[in-house]
């Protein structure tokens, strides 16, 4: 299965403050181990909601908010998507990251207080969707994936 | 520069379970393929509810696992889209031509290599694009199984 992981924002993600040499090293190591693993499929950091936006929407109506988004918590400042046979190996996965980053003398900063939470979602599978997919659809949506891949390949090329 | 735009307000129905109907799914089918031929869309993923989801908490040394449901006022994401566009404004201009009906979308720009300062040594940054490339085979070889 296919998993989330949900990195939650924090005061120094949403101030643009950039991870320091020791976090990244902590970083760099616990992709490397989940690259091996062949647990890693993808993984993004994200700028803080400053230069972001939202579009809500309401029949035919669309607004625009700007950020930033003062409710921190509820933000998230990156992501990863898995590979893994379960929740729980995601869920192990997840519990090691702290160890990585302390490895390589990280400590969170002072005014870091509180905890903090990732969260993990499975993502579906489009096999999940067959039933509610009429055979044209299902055959355009698996060809859409393959064109979008090329498209993610070329970009990052 | 690239964006990910995420569904942040997960709907009853998204949290259910319960799959978009044909109707919709037709609509968004549409909308994807111009997404695809615009050369937009690098990914996009629907996720389950959250009862089949868990969070870590870390406190100190402690980690406490908390299985979904996640029922408090939080916004949960139902699904997001990777978009390669020129500016927020394009990402934006594409989000209002979607077939959503209800709920809220969030834009949020993503971290390239070059946003990143002086920490990024040239051997991280090596590492970390080399660690992408190898990430990428391996989705490519589990999407191809």
């Amino acid at each position: 299965m296919r998993v989330m992981v949900l990195m939650p924002a924090d005061k120094n993600s949403e101030a643009g403050v950039l991870p320091d040499e020791k976090l990244i090293a902590g970083m760099v190591k616990y992709n490397e181990d989940l690259v091996r693993a062949g647990v890693m499929l993808a993984g993004e950091g994200l700028q803080p909601s400053s230069k972001g936006a939202r579009v809500r929407f309401s029949g035919e109506e669309r607004s625009v908010i700007d950020g930033p988004f003062t409710e921190a918590k509820e933000l998230i400042a990156g992501y990863w998507l898995w590979q893994v046979k379960s929740l729980d190996e995601a869920i192990e996965w997840v519990k090691r990251l702290p160890d990585y980053l302390a490895r390589e003398g990280w400590t969170p900063p002072k005014d870091y207080e509180g905890d903090f939470e990732i969260e993990i979602r499975p993502v579906f599978e489009t096999t999940e969707f067959a039933a509610e997919l009429s055979p044209e659809l299902r055959e355009k949506v698996t060809e859409q994936e393959e064109r979008i891949r090329a498209q993610a390949a070329k970009v990052k090329s | 520069m690239r964006f990910m735009v995420l569904m942040v307000k997960a709907d009853k129905d998204s949290e259910a379970g319960v799959l978009p109907d044909q109707k919709f799914l037709t609509e968004m089918g549409k909308y994807n393929e111009e997404l695809v031929k615009a050369g937009v869309i690098l990914a996009g993923e629907r996720l389950h509810p959250s009862s089949k989801g868990a969070r870590v908490r870390f406190s100190g040394e402690k980690r406490t696992v908390i299985d979904g449901p996640f029922i408090e006022a939080k916004e949960l994401i139902a699904g997001f889209w990777l978009w390669q566009v020129k500016s927020k404004e394009e990402a934006i201009e594409w989000i209002k031509r979607s077939p959503f009906r209800e709920g809220e979308v969030e834009i949020r720009q993503v971290f390239e290599a070059e946003d990143f300062g002086r920490e990024l040594t040239p051997e991280f940054r090596e590492q970390m694009t080399e660690q992408e490339t190898r990430s990428r085979a391996q989705a490519s070889a589990k999407l191809k199984s």
